[in-house]
């Protein structure tokens, strides 16, 4: 059965979205269940409960707050009918690590808190932020950020082909060399922080 | 029998859509099939100009809609032939006239009458091109060489892909087969190469585009060597024809394609 509540990572916070079509009942339990198992679930962050399409009464959203407030470290509740945008890809949470088996095209984002792993090509406008490691079966060509949120400065990315628009690990930020490299043939390469600096080597196994 | 609906899109504006429209719907209602153009750009609408139309509209899509008059009432007949018809967007409203779920009746319905719906999206992401979409089985990319373009071009691809409509292909449009030799331009097999979608058809760049445009006469109608037998190449690919790509001028390029995807 459809969950009557979903939640989504935005640029502000996380989206939690209530089933217009769902009962008020039904809402409410599944709130209190995902509020007991993931205490610190949005510690540190926003909530936005999004209330786009449904039809509450004022007391009804009193008792969503109510439950939402069992949530630890919360920030800020606040209430939005903003459609969220679909620009956040969701993708099912394979623990650590996240299999991305497409292309991911201009405007599509990948946010992961573990190590996102792709196979097929990062087009230029696509982003994909991780946690941890980045390694992509394909060509870099958007904007990359493992080790992101926190994350280690260990994180490296891996490629068959880096081009990236911009390259982050950790809170370092590069961008390749303003000449057009002319090899049209694969090269696989990883960067990673040394010495405080965003290195790139070839990358052999 | 039930008609196809294919939507020409390109998220970039500018790059030739209409112009695309009006070429492929002329040169299917010359193949003798029965062809509906539908011009989704409402308060912007150009395709009517393109067809040499734009004298004889008196309804609009939002007429049809807002229920103001029948289908049929709407629909112009072309000039030149009559199994082609064109259906004009309103240029008094804006975009928020039309609703995905009315267009995508009306599509229904049209399918019904006619072989081929051939919708001109306008440009952008937003409801414009959500509407235009709604009724469409298949989606065409028109792309010029240019990186901007190729860059709205994949983000389109990306949208349509998670709206179900599977398999987009790609029109590079106004290619100039001297920049590409010189390097000047990017390739064919460059855009391909990104977008990693199946190439329909390449039009080169031809200066009697503009002349056509403004008398309203598609060039497919003249013994057009060109962009005319480019368009028309695109066309009977539509209805399931094999046809080589036009060479243009230049073999290396011309075998280059071939190789990676297999045309035969």
């Amino acid at each position: 059965m459809k969950s009557p509540i979903t939640f989504q990572v935005a640029k502000n916070g996380i989206v939690l979205s209530l089933d217009a079509d769902a009962k008020f009942n039904n809402i409410k339990k599944a709130l209190k269940d995902h509020v007991d198992t993931a205490t610190n679930f949005y510690a540190g962050s926003d909530l936005y409960i999004n209330i786009a399409n449904s039809s509450f009464k004022i007391d009804q959203l009193n008792e969503i707050v109510n439950i939402a407030r069992g949530y630890k470290d919360v920030n800020n509740i606040i209430f939005t009918s903003d459609v969220v945008e679909e620009n956040i890809i969701e993708v099912k949470d394979e623990g650590e690590n996240t299999l991305i088996k497409r292309t991911l095209r201009s405007g599509q984002k990948i946010k992961k808190s573990g190590n996102v792993i792709i196979i097929g090509d990062i087009n230029p406008g696509a982003e994909v932020v991780a946690g941890g490691d980045i390694i992509v079966f394909g060509k870099i060509r958007g904007v990359v950020h493992a080790g992101a949120g926190g994350g280690s400065s260990e994180a490296s990315v891996i490629a068959l082909k880096l081009e990236p628009t911009q390259l982050r690990i950790s809170k370092k930020i590069a961008r390749p060399p303003e000449e057009d490299s002319n090899i049209k043939t694969l090269n696989p390469e990883r960067a990673f922080i040394q010495d405080g600096k965003i290195m790139v080597e070839d990358f052999e196994i | 029998m039930a008609g196809k609906s294919l939507v020409i899109t390109s998220g970039k504006g500018g790059v030739g859509k209409t112009t695309t429209v009006a070429n492929i719907g002329t040169a299917l209602a010359m193949m003798q099939h029965k062809v509906c153009l539908i011009d989704a750009d409402i308060g912007l609408r150009n395709l009517d100009v393109i067809m040499g139309l734009e004298n004889r509209i008196v309804y609009d899509i939002v007429d049809v809609v807002e229920e103001n008059c029948r289908l049929e009432q709407a629909l112009i007949r072309d000039k030149r032939h009559k199994n082609l018809y064109l259906l004009p967007a309103a240029q008094t409203r804006d975009k928020t006239a039309v609703q995905p779920k009315q267009m995508e009746n009306l599509v229904k319905e049209l399918k019904k009458e006619v072989d081929y719906i051939i919708i001109d999206s306008p440009a952008g992401i937003e409801q414009g091109f959500k509407n235009a979409i709604a009724g469409a089985d298949f989606a065409l990319i028109v792309t010029t060489p240019e990186v901007s373009a190729v860059r709205d071009a994949d983000r389109i691809i990306g949208l349509l892909e998670a709206e179900g409509i599977k398999d987009p292909e790609v029109i590079i449009n106004r290619i100039n087969p001297d920049m590409v030799k010189r390097g000047d331009m990017m390739t064919i097999e460059d855009i391909i190469e990104i977008l990693a979608v199946k190439l329909k058809g390449i039009v080169p760049e031809d200066d009697i585009i503009i002349v056509s445009s403004n008398r309203g006469e598609p060039v497919v109608l003249k013994d057009n060597p060109k962009a005319g037998q480019a368009f028309k190449n695109i066309a009977r690919r539509i209805t399931g024809e094999e046809v080589n790509f036009i060479s243009l001028q230049e073999s290396s390029l011309f075998s280059k394609i071939k190789r990676i995807f297999n045309f035969s």
